[in-house]
């Protein structure tokens, strides 16, 4: 069976380095709500591979500078 | 908390609000004995009204917290900026309502526990008929299970909104 993986990020730094940029500023950037902004940045909603590619595009970075992946054991 | 789980508050609160409506209006009549409980028609007819009462009741409620939802930003921005716009209130309503993935993810993670619950109301109510119970509480099980479902749907989702959804 496959393991489970976490997937973490880095929005939150992010945000910091970009001007301190609000949740809801990248939420329109992304072109998602701020409710979902704040469920990716806490941990609690993956998202689409789509809005991850949109949030690092927000923050000018790769997508792998933005999400990286855990694997649990 | 955010405009979405504001909503389905509402609208579980509005569900339950109607469903207890008909139990007391149905049940009440038939405890009375104003109405048979072997009356098809009876209750056929409250079922139809309260779904009626339902939709309307659901529409009037959802402009009123449209309407409070507004006045709501106006007194947050009255407070933070010392006046009040027109359009920053719009573009801020704007903003709450946007609709994306995850909010269709719990959508229609919701919905399955609100469809399995009618289901599983609909199976019943069959059963009760197969056991030789009345038709009239076939027909009350089926309703009822359709708005405990829609009410479940409801919180399923307010939970979701909380605790963080995952795909698959």
């Amino acid at each position: 069976m496959a393991k489970k993986i976490e997937i973490k990020n880095n929005i939150r730094t992010l945000r910091f380095f970009a001007n301190e940029m609000t949740q809801q500023q990248l939420a329109e950037k992304a072109g998602a709500s701020r409710q979902t902004i704040v469920a990716v940045e806490a941990g609690k909603y993956a998202p689409s591979l789509e809005l991850a590619f949109r949030i690092a595009e927000a923050f000018g970075v790769s997508i792998g500078e933005v999400f990286s992946y855990e694997v649990k054991e | 908390m955010s405009y979405q789980e504001k909503r389905t508050i509402v609208t579980v609160l509005t569900g339950i609000l109607i469903l207890a409506a008909y139990c007391i209006y149905a049940f009440g009549k038939v405890n009375a004995g104003i109405e048979s409980v072997e009356d098809l028609k009876f209750w056929a007819f409250a079922m139809l009204l309260f779904i009626g009462v339902g939709v309307v009741a659901n529409i009037i409620i959802q402009i009123v917290f449209h309407i409070l939802l507004s006045i709501g930003i106006a007194i947050k921005e009255q407070i933070q900026n010392g006046s009040v716009n027109d359009d920053e209130i719009e573009k801020t309503l704007e903003l709450e309502m946007v609709e994306d993935e995850m909010d269709k993810l719990i959508g229609l993670k919701s919905m399955r526990l609100g469809f399995a619950v009618a289901g599983i109301g609909f199976v019943s109510g069959l059963v009760a008929l197969m056991m030789d119970y009345s038709p009239a509480l076939m027909m009350n099980i089926i309703f009822i299970s359709f708005n405990v479902g829609s009410i479940l749907e409801g919180i399923a989702q307010i939970y979701y909104y909380r605790k963080g959804v995952n795909h698959g």
